[in-house]
């Protein structure tokens, strides 16, 4: 048996001339929570359909616990899911809600009324069970979805952006609620979000998708600390891209030049002088210093343009060569007004090239 | 509260006074335009009512000075009402019948599907609401001499499906319209099929839109006078051309009575509009979330 509970195969979805899914592979192991992350139109959703069945894709093969669904109706799939707008059926009260996939599976009707009861306890909803769902908040509406979604024990718990549509404080109450709930259920989720934020928070891993391709996966650690690509670095956290040539390569570590000034950066293995190269870092993990006291690697004397303060942090805008500038976050210990010079220092680790 | 009164430039408390008195007379208002609106639908009910069961009553009284149910008597017996309230009710069951038959597929893919002009097609629907409805029943009334539908009941309620469908249709593509997509996706991946998903859920929730459907277009063709009066014979008189027939004849009082007859059904789908397509009803099954 596979460790993959669902297998994307190579599935391409074409809507007309769009790409919507270009040759997916992907698998999401058991007992984790997987992202799908990205921009909308990136294709996240339309993956997700593929899974639940709603769409055919036009190549590749699904496979959830092994068996190949391709062809297999959305309610023959045995899935759990939770909706962005939730979804409820607005017609029956929050224990028919719960009760409705137990009812279509047969079940008698003592059994269904534990089962449900039992959800509603695990959600904390179980005084509510005789509401209707307009009668409920947003928070309560998609803990009963999920509860929908959990009572048979589905294979898969599949949820598609279920936090958009609440505010921002219940939203992250929330995104603890569903992991610890995945967590102790042991359940495949896949999650899909265009929050980073939230994709950062809850996943085991995480698919960053973009143009219809996956262009990166990884632990939230990875996606964020090691981005293989220009857009997971700009999609994910804040980043400075800066470009400039190789002019020197020595061993593990590469010098380049960025409009007169010399950047030491980890090399890859297969640098070489004279390459054109693209060097990303986070804004948080650069240093301003005052322009006196002891040099120090990978210095670059600049001037402070504008600053914001965001209260736990200052956000500057610093110029280092005409065209090339930089934003720094700062814990604002130590401050600049505009138009101060300023020493800024890239940590050599901390800088990492990237592809374009 | 600045430009209240005049003295706006006094204590504040005299611009409170002003402003507690403009809406004292506000209120006032809603109450007298509210009373007047009541009076002015009720006045020719209590009118026609009090002429119905009046005896000797020509106006100069405020009340009639005897009492009889004798009209009553009349309506029933020389207008033949039983009959005539039968032929209604059977045109009516055919009008909704038909004009439900149709507004359902209509309903369903103007509301559901990517109808191309789907404008131009619903302005066509509503076409013989627009028109003069004599000038429309001068039409059909000619077709139906050439296919002796005249004087048939279904004739009629085919008649009476043109003015009622409109509604029909309608009233269910916005009902079918305002079926939420991602319930019934949410029905299929709890692992209801394309059957169950229509008896537990999109029926339960396209009901009050049908019922509704079915009161607007049963109380038109009940209603409905001109298209009658140009496709009814003497075995399809219906209320509303015995009562318009009794008017010619003379006989206020008898009219009157038939008026009330007529009035009566009205209120039971009045009072089944209440009960059965309760306001929150309607949106519990009209509104996805």
């Amino acid at each position: 048996m596979s460790n993959a509970m669902i297998e994307l195969r190579n599935t391409t979805k074409r809507y007309g001339k769009l790409l919507a899914n270009d040759h997916l592979n992907l698998g999401f192991l058991r007992g984790e929570l997987t992202t799908l992350l990205g921009p909308s139109g990136c294709g996240k959703t339309t993956a997700l359909r593929t899974i639940t069945g709603q769409v055919i894709p036009d190549e590749g093969q699904v496979f959830i616990d092994g068996v190949d669904v391709t062809q297999v109706p959305t309610h023959k799939r045995e899935l759990g899911m939770v909706f962005q707008n939730f979804a409820l059926f607005p017609h029956m009260t929050v224990f028919q809600n719960v009760e409705f996939p137990l009812m279509i599976r047969n079940q008698p009707a003592a059994e269904r009324r534990e089962g449900v009861m039992d959800t509603l306890r695990l959600i904390r909803m179980e005084e509510y069970a005789g509401h209707y769902p307009r009668q409920l908040s947003g928070g309560q509406q998609q803990r009963v979805g999920l509860a929908r979604a959990l009572v048979y024990s589905p294979k898969v718990l599949l949820l598609d952006e279920p936090l958009s549509n609440l505010d921002a404080k219940l939203r992250e109450e929330m995104r603890f609620e569903i992991k610890d709930l995945v967590r102790r259920l042991g359940i495949t989720a896949v999650y899909v979000t265009h929050d980073q934020a939230e994709a950062l928070a809850m996943s085991d891993r995480v698919a960053v998708m973009h143009a219809g391709r996956i262009e990166q996966v990884g632990t939230p650690d990875e996606i964020y600390e090691c981005p293989r690509s220009r857009f997971v670095a700009d999609f994910i956290g804040l980043s400075n891209f800066l470009q400039g040539q190789v002019v020197e390569v020595n061993g593990p570590q590469a010098t380049i030049d960025l409009e007169g000034h010399r950047l030491k950066v980890p090399a890859t293995s297969d640098a070489l002088p004279g390459q054109d190269w693209l060097v990303f870092v986070r804004p948080n993990d650069i240093e301003l210093l005052p322009p006196e006291g002891e040099p120090m690697e990978n210095e670059l004397d600049g001037t402070v343009v504008k600053f914001t303060y965001l209260g736990d942090r200052i956000d500057y805008r610093v110029t280092l060569a005409p065209s090339l500038e930089l934003r720094v976050q700062t814990d604002g210990k130590v401050r600049f007004a505009a138009g101060t010079r300023v020493r800024a220092r890239l940590p050599l680790a901390r800088c990492r090239p990237v592809a374009d | 509260m600045n430009d209240v009164g005049p003295n706006r430039s006094d204590s504040p408390s005299l611009a409170r006074q002003y402003w507690s008195a403009l809406v004292e007379r506000k209120k006032l208002l809603g109450t007298v335009f509210l009373w007047s609106f009541f009076l002015w639908i009720s006045t020719p009910f209590v009118i026609i009512m009090l002429k119905s069961v009046g005896r000797n009553w020509f106006g100069k009284k405020w009340l009639p000075p005897n009492l009889t149910l004798d009209w009553y008597k009349w309506a029933v017996t020389v207008a033949n009402i039983p009959k005539v309230l039968g032929n209604t009710l059977i045109i009516a069951a055919i009008a909704v019948a038909l004009s439900t038959l149709i507004a359902l597929p209509t309903g369903w893919a103007l509301g559901r599907r990517k109808v191309p002009a789907k404008e131009l097609f619903t302005s066509i629907i509503l076409l013989p609401r627009m028109i003069p409805p004599i000038a429309y029943a001068l039409g059909v009334a000619q077709i139906f001499y050439r296919l002796h539908l005249v004087d048939k009941h279904l004739g009629v309620g085919i008649a009476h499906v043109a003015v009622c469908a409109p509604y029909a249709i309608l009233v269910l593509s916005s009902t079918f319209q305002a079926l939420d997509d991602r319930v019934l996706e949410a029905a299929a991946v709890c692992g209801a099929g394309k059957l169950r998903t229509f008896f537990h859920v999109i029926l339960p929730m396209v009901l009050p839109g049908i019922l509704s459907s079915i009161i607007f277009t049963f109380t038109t063709s009940y209603n409905e006078l001109t298209l009658t009066l140009m496709t009814y014979g003497p075995h399809t008189i219906t209320l509303p051309v015995r009562t318009y027939l009794a008017v010619g004849e003379g006989y206020w009082e008898v009219t009157s009575a038939m008026s009330m007859i007529l009035v009566i059904p009205s209120f039971f789908v009045l009072y089944l509009i209440q009960r059965e397509i309760a306001p929150e009803k309607l949106v519990g099954g009209f509104k996805g979330v």
